[in-house]
């Protein structure tokens, strides 16, 4: 064989022998990533004071509440899976205090509450985990508030207003979402008609 | 047919560079080595190339990752696959897609020393950098990277799809150093690109709150041309087709090149392509996201006298210190600057070939050499390094293989043939030939093939 038809044989061997592995891209029905993604939340450090009126008298309960956009947003709505949320308290005040949260909805009417959060005087170092499966609770999605209140236990005696000692709040959550990377059946179809090895 | 879908399938899951053309360049005196070195040397009187059939090259690759890497029959979790290939990527690694169809290609000589060419082609050029922190943050998110720093600047990509019309002229200076420049008139139908961004997002333990998030000097920028008009999306591929064509993003671009001989047997020949730029002005649509901006979390202030709205407060802190924001301002963006280089060493027998002007001219059948080849992309210039040897087996049947180092490979193997029946010129060339065994776990192929009619 002459070296132009050696070479036109290799080069046809090439093109017309060239070999690929089968694939299997219907594996990506199968792929789901779970991202975790950590993020701080509300925190607070009350005195005595603030537990006082303009009058003086000492109220057993304290409350602010804030707007929460959070489930507004269609990629959270639609993939969350999971909150877990976290809260490190210090308590110095010489009573129980007791933190309830609140979820609400655009009608102020509750759509989900963490069990109470009781932390007994002195406790410096509590922490608190409520673990939130959404499954089970889907009602937290339509949350458009948080309302958190703080109630001090009554002990019958009051509290010094000038006292420093402090109560501090900290929280974060972990979000844990599980996202499919093919959801529709077009995709599906795509990938299995055409590709299919 | 799979193999066409599988073809099909690597063009549109791959993110679409010009390519390194090793196997043509200063091959067999084609018409297309014009386009790699307008100062290469050529022999004959006219030449035209059949209309979308003189040239069509494809090169596509992907570096760190490979198809097989995630979809091969395996019995291997995907989920474990695809965390495996992003903890394996670097922030160097890429996936690129060139393609260039010529669709009118001719040439004539108006005298003994000089050698015009002209034509249009169509080419699409994409590049992108693997963002692998992108990737980790929205397949892991940040719980599992507490205290690193996500980086912006890994964001990296530009894609192009312009048609290109050009004319050069290649000149014998002396019998030693044949010189060539060629002019080019962009005409960008899409370009879509991001670069020299900035910023980290991180998540460290905080002070007043168990963590505080940090978006650190954000300066991030996307530009795009050709792809929207007045805020919706082109569909019609017509448009992009025409807009090839004296759309309305020109710009102009030159090639230069020389080819010089040492001696009877040694040349050294160099070329710089597309020292150019394009001038987007029309359907222009740019977002911007440039600031800091540190979150703690809202701190409840228990005042019952001035209830304050936390969530809009931080809204609207977010939104006044990292805005983003949307133009229509022009931009240029430079062509991708290619540069070769190339030297040959002549060998073998000696034989002679009739030229354009009725003489004869001495050639060695064999030749070996060396060529550099770097293109000037977004993070760095990338280097191929191609040793080659070429065997002439007629005055009309050339043929060449290399042996290249690239980004891709250290042993890139390509082969090419250049056969002429009568005045048809048939050319074909492809590399990486050893992974056509398996072009499923392929990092980079390319090919070139076309029709020319040469008269000497």
């Amino acid at each position: 064989m002459k070296f132009p038809a050696k070479i036109g044989v290799v080069i046809c061997f090439f093109v017309f022998t060239s070999c690929y592995e089968s694939l299997d891209f219907n594996q990506l029905n199968d792929y789901v990533y779970k991202p975790v993604f950590t993020s701080a939340l509300t925190y607070f450090t009350v005195v005595p004071a603030q537990f006082f009126n303009t009058l003086g008298i000492q109220q057993n309960s304290i409350s602010d509440i804030t707007q929460f956009k959070g489930f507004q947003n269609s990629y959270i709505k639609d993939n969350l899976v999971k909150i877990n949320f976290n809260a490190e308290i210090k308590n110095e005040f010489d009573r129980e205090v007791t933190i309830l949260v609140d979820f609400l909805n655009k009608n102020d009417a509750v759509v989900y509450s963490f069990t109470p959060i009781i932390v007994e005087g002195g406790n410096l170092n509590f922490t608190f985990l409520e673990e939130i499966e959404i499954a089970l609770n889907k009602n937290i999605l339509n949350t458009t508030k948080v309302r958190i209140s703080t109630e001090i236990e009554n002990t019958k005696t009051q509290m010094n207003p000038a006292d420093t000692r402090e109560f501090v709040f900290k929280s974060f959550s972990n979000i844990i979402h599980r996202i499919k990377y093919i959801k529709n059946e077009e995709n599906l179809i795509f990938c299995t008609d055409f590709f299919s090895c | 047919m799979k193999k066409i879908l599988f073809f099909v399938l690597i063009f549109s899951a791959v993110k679409f560079s010009a390519q390194n053309k090793q196997v043509l360049y200063d091959f067999a005196e084609l018409p297309q080595t014009l386009l790699l070195n307008p100062g290469a040397e050529t022999n004959y009187k006219f030449h035209f190339g059949l209309p979308l059939m003189s040239g069509l090259s494809i090169d596509l690759g992907s570096s760190g990752a490979v198809l097989t890497d995630v979809f091969a029959y395996d019995n291997i979790n995907i989920d474990n696959k695809i965390s495996t290939l992003l903890n394996n990527l670097t922030t160097t690694d890429f996936v690129k897609f060139n393609s260039q169809i010529e669709v009118l290609n001719g040439g004539f000589r108006t005298n003994t020393k000089t050698y015009i060419s002209f034509g249009f082609y169509n080419e699409i050029d994409a590049i992108s950098y693997y963002p692998k922190d992108f990737f980790i943050l929205f397949s892991e998110g940040n719980n599992p990277h507490l205290n690193k720093s996500f980086s912006a600047s890994q964001l990296l990509y530009k894609f192009d799809v312009l048609g290109v019309i050009h004319a050069g002229v290649s000149r014998k200076i002396n019998d030693k150093l044949t010189a060539g420049g060629r002019f080019k008139i962009y005409s960008s139908a899409l370009n879509i690109e991001s670069s020299n961004n900035t910023g980290t997002f991180t998540t460290v333990l905080g002070t007043d709150n168990i963590y505080k998030h940090y978006f650190s000097n954000i300066n991030i920028n996307a530009r795009s041309s050709g792809l929207f008009n007045e805020d919706e999306v082109i569909e019609d591929s017509d448009t992009y087709v025409n807009n090839t064509f004296f759309g309305g993003n020109l710009g102009i671009g030159f090639d230069f090149g020389a080819t010089y001989h040492i001696n009877q047997q040694l040349e050294f020949s160099g070329s710089v392509l597309d020292l150019g730029f394009i001038n987007h002005k029309k359907n222009i649509k740019n977002t911007t996201a440039k600031g800091n901006f540190i979150f703690e979390g809202v701190e409840f202030q228990y005042d019952p006298n001035n209830p304050i709205n936390y969530w809009g407060q931080i809204d609207s802190n977010f939104r006044k210190q990292l805005p983003t924001a949307e133009n229509q301002e022009s931009y240029i963006s430079w062509r991708p600057v290619k540069l070769n280089a190339s030297l040959k060493y002549s060998f073998g027998e000696i034989r002679s070939k009739i030229c354009y002007d009725n003489t004869y001219k001495d050639f060695y059948t064999d030749a070996i050499g060396v060529q550099l080849y770097s293109i000037f992309r977004p993070l760095s210039p990338q280097l191929a390094l191609t040793g080659f040897y070429q065997k002439s087996i007629t005055h009309k049947i050339h043929t060449k293989v290399t042996y290249m180092i690239d980004d891709f490979s250290y042993a890139n193997i390509g082969a090419g043939l250049s056969a002429q029946f009568g005045k048809v010129n048939l050319y074909g060339m492809l590399d990486n030939i050893l992974e056509y065994r398996n072009l499923s776990s392929a990092n980079s192929i390319s090919l070139q093939v076309g029709f020319n009619v040469i008269f000497n």
